[in-house]
C-alpha cells in the first residue's frame, strides 16, 4: 500500500520547466515542458507541476506525458546537407547543435480542483508514489475507512515504480463494472493480465463487500487449464508481487469442468494428465437443462411465435410430468430419449388419425411442421454436442447455490461445437444471473471471464442469444454483482455497448490497423506508437478515476501458462471405454478395483454402462462399486424429476441503438 | 517600473528608436577598421596554403568560446537630448568532449546612456535616482542627433568590449592545459590573451586593410579551404602585436570577395607560424554545423553563434519589442 506523503521528505529535484507561448499556451487540460536532453521520462510518465517552493501558492497539477518532440536549432535540413557537404560519411561536426526535449502532458488532476485554471508555468517534477496516488485520484479509495483498492500493476518511470490501484466499486460494481482487455494474440498479455488481476482481486477484495468467485470460460487451447499449478517466476516478478501486496501463488481453489467426448466417458479437455484429471468434473446436461435455453439452438429463421409457443408448451405441460399424448399413450419426458419417443408417438398418432389422408396436421393446436422443426432442433443438439448433452441419464452440473469464496470455476469448452459453446455460455450465465439476483449463489459477486468477445458479441452480424445476454450483463450486471471480464483481439469489432459499458479498459500491444480505427482517436500519435510496441507484461489502463490512460507493468501470473502446462502435464491419450469407466469410478472412490469394474461391464451395452456411470456421478454414494453394480443390474431408471422450481429466464431486451 | 518609464512620468518624451541593423553593424568587438601595418612572417610574399580536410583536422578536445552581444535603443527625449537604454552581455561556453556547449562564465550590464550635463535638472535628478547603472556621455554632439547616436554606439561597443576582455582575462588565467579559448573578435585587445599560446581571435569583418597589391589580391581571392601566409599585425598603442592570417571557409565565387573569409589572430610567436595550417584545419572543420539562421553564417562559427543565441535568450526584450512597429504585436 502506498504510504501517505511524509512532510519531512526532502523536496525532489525538478526535471523540467513548463513553457507556454501564444501558439502553444498552457491550458487547464494540457501543458508543455522541456527537460534536459538526457532525461529518463518518456511517454506515459506522470509528472507534477508546482507544489511547495515553486511560488504557485499551493496549486499542484499532475499530468501524464502524451507526446514528445526533439529538435535542434537547425533552420532547414538542407543546412545540414550543406554543412556535411552532401556526404553523410564525413566526420561528425565538432559541436553538437543545441537540442530540445519538449514534452506535451495532459492534465490528470489539479489541486485545488476549483477554480480550474491554466497550468502554472512552474517547475516539473517526477511523480513519487504519493503523487501517483493523488494524480490518479486513488487517494479517495486508498485511504478511506473502507478501502476498495485492487492492485492492477506498477506504474514505472525513470527507474521508479509506484503501485496503481483500481477501485473495486468501479471494477466489480455497483458504481461501474466490467473490464475489457484488447491486444494482439500470442503475446501472453490478455490471459496473463486477467489471471494476475483475478489473483489480485481475491487478495484485496474488501471484506465489507462480501464473497467473490470467478467463472472462466476456456475457449481456446489449454489457456486456463492449469490455474492451480505454480508457474516460474523471476525474482523481479516476486518483488513486484511484494510491492503490490499480492501473494505470488497459484489459485488455492480451482474447480475444472469439461464436457465428455462423444464416447461419453473420456473428458473433452487438455487437462487429462493422470496427475490432474481427477480434479476435472464432467459437465453433462440433459433435456431439462437444455430446453430452457432452446432459443440458443434456434437460428434467426427458426425464431417465430409458433416455435416459441410449442417450446413453451413442452416446458410447461410436458417436461417432468405424466402426460397423455391423446393417442392413448402416457409419457413422462425427462430425457432426450423420452422426448424422442413422445415425438414419434405424436407423428404416428397423427398419421393413424388421418388414415393416410391429408388434413389432420395439427396436434394440440400446434402444426406438425412446427413440431417437426422443434424436434429436429432439440434432438440435433444431442447429436452435435454429444458428450455435453446426454440423450439419457442424469446430468452433471456446476455447484449451483454452493459457490465458494475466492474460488475459480473453469469451464473448458475449447473443443466443443460452437452451438454447444453458445448453449454452455447462455445457460451458465443465466443461472449465475438468476442466483445472484436471489442472493442464493453462495457468493456475493462473480467475475465472468470470456475470451474472444469478437466472436460472441461482434459489432456486426446477427442478434444471437449470446450477444443479447452479453449486452444484458454489460448493462445490468453491475447491480447484480456480476462483472464481465471480456477479452478480444480487435476491440473495434466488438459490440460498442459491450466495450462501452466496461468501466475499466486494458490495452496490450495493439495492431496498427486497429489503432487507426475511430475508437482510438482520443489517443495521441505517440501513445498509439507506444501501444503498438508495448512489451509483454505492460498494459495501458483506462479507469473511471483516471482522466487519462496510464501505462502499468504487471508481474507474470503465478500460474502455469497453458502451453507450459501442456508440456509439463501432457494430455493423456483417450483410454478404451472400460478403462475410462474404471478411471471415473476410481476418482470417486479409491477403493474401487479396476478388474472388478471390467468384469462388471463386460458384455454390457455401452449406453447402459454410461447411464449407470452418470447415476453414480449424480448420486455420489459411499460405496461406489456397490451402487454401480446395483444400477447396472437392471435398466437404470431415469432419476425422478428434481423438485426444483422452474424459473423461466427473464426476457432479454432486444438490441436497440440507444447509447450505453 | 523601469527607469525610463519613471523618466517619462517626470516629463520626458517617450521614444522608440532602435538603430537599424546596418548602422549598428552588430559587430561589437569584432569591428576591424582602418589601415594597419602588417609584415609577412611566413614565406617571402603572401601565399595561399591548403588546409587539412575536416577528416584530418585536429580539433582540440576542449575549447571555450567567447562572444558578446549589445542592444541599445533611444527610450526618451529631453528636448533633443536622446536618452538611451543599453544592454551588453558576454559569455564563455565550453565545448566538452561530446561536443556540447556549457556556459562557464558570463557577464551582463544594463545601463542608461545620457549626457547628464545637457539634461534638465529635474529629469537628470530623476534619471540618476532611478537608473541603476549610468554611462555618462559628452554633450557636445547633442545637437547633431545622427553623430550623437554614432557616439552612443561606440560607447556601448566599448562597454561590451570591456566585459568581453574581463571574461577573456579571467578565462585565460585559469585555462587548463590543452584547452583553447576562441574569441569572437580581436585577440589583440588584451595583452594577456594576445600572448597566450592557446588563444585565437576570429574576425569576421574586414574593414582594416593589412595588405596591398598582389598580397591583397591573393588574400581576397583565396580559394575555399586555403589560408594565407602568416603576417604580423602591429596595431596602435591599445593593441598587442599578434600574428594573423586569412582563412576561406566557403567558396567566394558567385558571392563576394569577403564571403566565407575569416581573419585569424594568434600570439606573435614562431610556433604560431608552424601551427597555422593545423589551426586552420581545425577552424575549417568548424564550418559544420552551419551557424544558420544567422545572416553571417558563412563566416560565423557555430559555437560563437551558439554563445550569441544563449545571450540573446537571456537578454531583456524591451528594446527589441519596440523596434519594428507601434502596432500591437499579436504573434499569430
Amino acid at each position: 500500500m502506498i504510504a501517505r506523503p511524509d512532510k519531512d521528505t526532502p523536496p525532489p529535484t525538478p526535471i523540467g520547466r513548463v513553457v507556454a507561448t501564444e501558439l502553444k499556451p498552457a491550458t487547464p487540460h494540457q501543458f508543455h515542458f522541456w527537460t534536459a536532453t538526457e532525461t529518463s521520462i518518456g511517454i506515459g510518465a506522470i509528472v507534477k507541476v508546482g507544489g511547495d517552493g515553486t511560488g504557485e501558492a499551493g496549486r499542484v497539477v499532475y499530468g501524464v506525458v502524451t507526446d514528445g518532440f526533439a529538435y535542434s536549432d537547425l533552420a532547414t535540413p538542407l543546412h545540414d546537407v550543406v554543412g556535411a557537404e552532401g556526404d553523410p560519411t564525413r566526420a561528425a561536426a565538432p559541436t553538437t547543435r543545441q537540442e530540445i526535449r519538449y514534452w506535451t502532458a495532459a492534465v490528470l488532476r489539479q489541486t485545488p480542483e476549483e477554480p480550474l485554471q491554466p497550468v502554472p508555468l512552474g517547475q516539473v517534477y517526477l511523480a513519487a508514489d504519493a503523487d501517483v496516488a493523488q494524480a490518479l485520484r486513488m487517494d479517495t479509495f486508498l485511504y478511506s475507512a473502507t478501502p476498495t483498492a485492487i492492485p492492477i500493476g506498477l506504474y514505472t518511470s525513470a527507474g521508479h515504480e509506484a503501485p496503481v490501484y483500481l477501485d473495486a466499486d468501479f471494477l466489480l460494481g455497483p458504481e461501474a463494472a466490467h473490464l475489457n482487455i484488447s491486444g494482439v494474440s500470442g503475446l501472453a498479455t490478455k490471459t496473463s493480465a486477467v489471471e494476475f488481476l483475478l489473483g489480485s482481486i481475491f487478495a484485496h477484495f474488501p471484506a465489507h463487500k462480501g464473497r467473490i468467485a470467478a467463472l472462466c470460460f476456456n475457449v481456446k487451447g489449454p489457456d486456463l487449464c492449469f490455474l492451480d499449478q505454480p508457474g516460474d517466476l523471476s525474482d523481479e516478478d516476486r518483488e513486484r508481487y511484494q510491492r503490490l501486496g499480492v501473494p505470488p501463488a497459484p489459485f488455492e481453489r480451482v474447480r475444472f469442468y469439461a464436457p465428455l467426448k462423444a464416447d461419453g466417458v473420456n473428458l473433452n479437455t487438455l487437462r487429462t494428465h493422470p496427475d490432474l484429471v481427477s480434479d476435472v468434473e464432467p459437465l453433462t446436461w440433459g433435456l431439462q437443462e437444455v430446453v430452457d435455453f432452446a432459443e440458443v439452438l434456434l437460428n434467426k429463421d427458426d425464431i417465430d411465435a409458433k416455435a416459441d409457443a410449442f417450446i413453451d408448451f413442452l416446458r410447461d405441460r410436458v417436461l417432468g410430468r405424466t402426460f397423455d399424448d391423446g393417442f392413448g399413450g402416457t409419457h413422462r419426458v425427462q430425457t432426450f430419449a423420452d422426448l424422442d419417443r413422445l415425438f414419434r408417438s405424436i407423428f404416428d398418432g397423427l398419421e393413424i388419425a388421418s388414415g393416410g389422408r391429408s388434413g389432420s396436421d395439427t396436434w394440440r393446436t400446434h402444426h406438425i411442421a412446427t413440431i417437426r422443426k422443434v424436434r429436429n432442433r432439440l434432438l440435433n443438439i444431442s447429436t452435435r454436442c454429444k458428450g455435453l448433452v446426454t440423450d439419457d441419464g442424469p446430468s452433471s452440473d456446476l455447484p449451483w447455490k454452493e459457490f465458494t469464496d475466492r474460488t475459480v470455476y473453469v469451464i473448458d469448452i475449447a473443443n466443443v461445437d460452437p452451438l454447444g459453446q453458445d448453449l454452455v455460455f447462455a445457460r451458465v450465465v443465466s443461472k449465475l444471473r438468476e442466483q445472484l439476483e436471489r442472493r442464493e449463489l453462495g457468493v456475493d459477486a462473480v467475475v465472468v471471464f470470456v475470451d474472444e468477445l469478437n466472436k460472441y458479441a461482434p459489432g456486426d452480424g446477427s442478434e444471437t442469444y449470446v450477444k443479447k445476454m452479453l449486452l444484458d450483463i454489460s448493462e445490468r450486471g453491475r447491480y447484480l454483482g456480476m462483472a464481465l471480464f471480456g477479452a478480444e483481439q480487435f476491440r473495434s469489432q466488438v459490440h460498442r455497448r459491450v466495450v462501452g459499458n466496461a468501466g475499466t479498459q486494458l490495452f496490450g500491444r495493439m495492431d496498427m490497423d486497429e489503432l487507426a480505427t475511430p475508437g482510438y482517436q482520443v489517443l495521441s500519435p505517440a501513445t498509439k506508437s507506444k501501444l503498438a510496441t508495448l512489451p509483454i507484461g505492460e498494459l495501458m489502463v483506462r479507469h473511471p478515476h483516471f482522466t487519462q490512460p496510464i501505462f502499468v507493468r504487471f508481474p507474470k501470473p503465478p500460474v502455469l501458462r497453458g502451453r507450459d502446462g501442456v508440456g509439463r502435464f501432457p494430455p493423456a491419450a483417450d483410454v478404451p471405454f472400460e478403462d475410462a469407466v474404471v478411471r471415473q469410478l476410481v476418482r470417486l472412490d479409491r477403493r474401487v478395483r479396476p478388474n472388478q469394474v471390467k468384469d462388471l461391464i463386460a458384455e454390457r451395452e455401452q449406453d447402459d454402462v454410461r447411464r449407470a456411470l452418470a447415476a453414480v456421478r449424480h448420486t455420489r454414494p459411499d460405496d461406489v462399486l456397490a451402487y454401480f453394480r446395483k444400477v447396472l443390474g437392471s435398466r437404470v431408471v431415469p432419476a425422478p424429476a428434481l423438485p426444483q422450481e422452474q424459473h423461466a429466464v427473464p426476457p432479454l431486451h432486444t438490441i436497440s441503438d440507444e447509447p450505453y | 517600473m523601469t527607469w525610463w518609464q519613471a523618466l517619462i512620468d517626470a516629463g520626458a518624451v517617450p521614444a522608440a528608436f532602435v538603430p537599424p541593423p546596418a548602422s549598428r553593424a552588430g559587430l561589437g568587438s569584432d569591428i576591424d577598421a582602418g589601415t594597419e601595418r602588417a609584415d609577412i612572417v611566413e614565406d617571402g610574399e603572401l601565399q595561399a596554403h591548403p588546409v587539412p580536410d575536416r577528416s584530418a583536422a585536429r580539433v582540440p578536445a576542449a575549447v571555450s568560446f567567447l562572444a558578446g552581444i549589445e542592444r541599445w535603443s533611444v527610450v526618451a527625449y529631453d528636448g533633443v537630448v536622446q536618452i538611451v537604454s543599453a544592454y551588453v552581455a558576454a559569455a564563455i561556453r565550453r565545448r566538452d568532449e561530446r561536443g556540447r556547449l556549457h556556459t562557464t562564465r558570463e557577464r551582463s550590464r544594463a545601463f542608461a546612456v545620457a549626457p547628464l550635463q545637457r539634461m534638465k535638472p529635474a529629469l537628470r535628478q530623476r534619471l540618476e535616482q532611478m537608473a541603476p547603472d549610468l554611462e555618462p556621455m559628452d554633450g557636445d554632439l547633442v545637437e547633431q542627433p545622427a553623430r550623437y547616436l554614432e557616439r552612443v554606439e561606440s560607447t556601448v561597443r566599448r562597454v561590451r568590449a570591456g566585459i568581453e576582455r574581463e571574461l577573456a582575462d579571467a578565462c585565460i588565467a585559469g585555462l587548463p592545459p590543452e584547452e583553447w579559448l576562441v574569441l569572437d573578435g580581436l585577440l589583440s585587445r588584451s595583452p594577456a590573451v594576445a600572448r597566450h599560446p592557446r588563444a585565437l581571435g576570429v574576425i569576421k569583418s574586414h574593414g582594416a586593410q593589412f595588405l596591398e597589391g598582389r598580397g591583397l589580391e591573393r588574400a581576397l581571392t583565396l580559394p575555399a579551404g586555403h589560408r594565407t601566409s602568416v603576417f604580423a599585425v602591429r596595431g596602435g598603442h591599445t593593441r598587442t602585436e599578434v600574428y594573423s592570417w586569412y582563412l576561406r571557409l566557403w567558396p567566394w565565387e558567385g558571392n563576394d570577395l569577403l564571403y566565407g573569409l575569416l581573419r585569424v589572430e594568434a600570439r606573435a610567436d614562431r610556433e604560431t607560424v608552424a601551427r597555422a595550417t593545423e589551426l586552420s584545419g581545425w577552424l575549417w572543420a568548424e564550418r559544420a554545423p552551419l551557424a544558420t539562421p544567422a545572416t553571417r553564417w558563412d563566416r560565423l562559427l557555430y559555437p560563437l553563434h551558439n554563445v550569441e543565441e544563449y545571450l540573446s535568450a537571456l537578454a531583456p526584450r524591451q528594446p527589441q519589442l519596440r523596434r519594428v512597429s507601434r502596432l500591437p504585436k499579436t504573434g499569430t
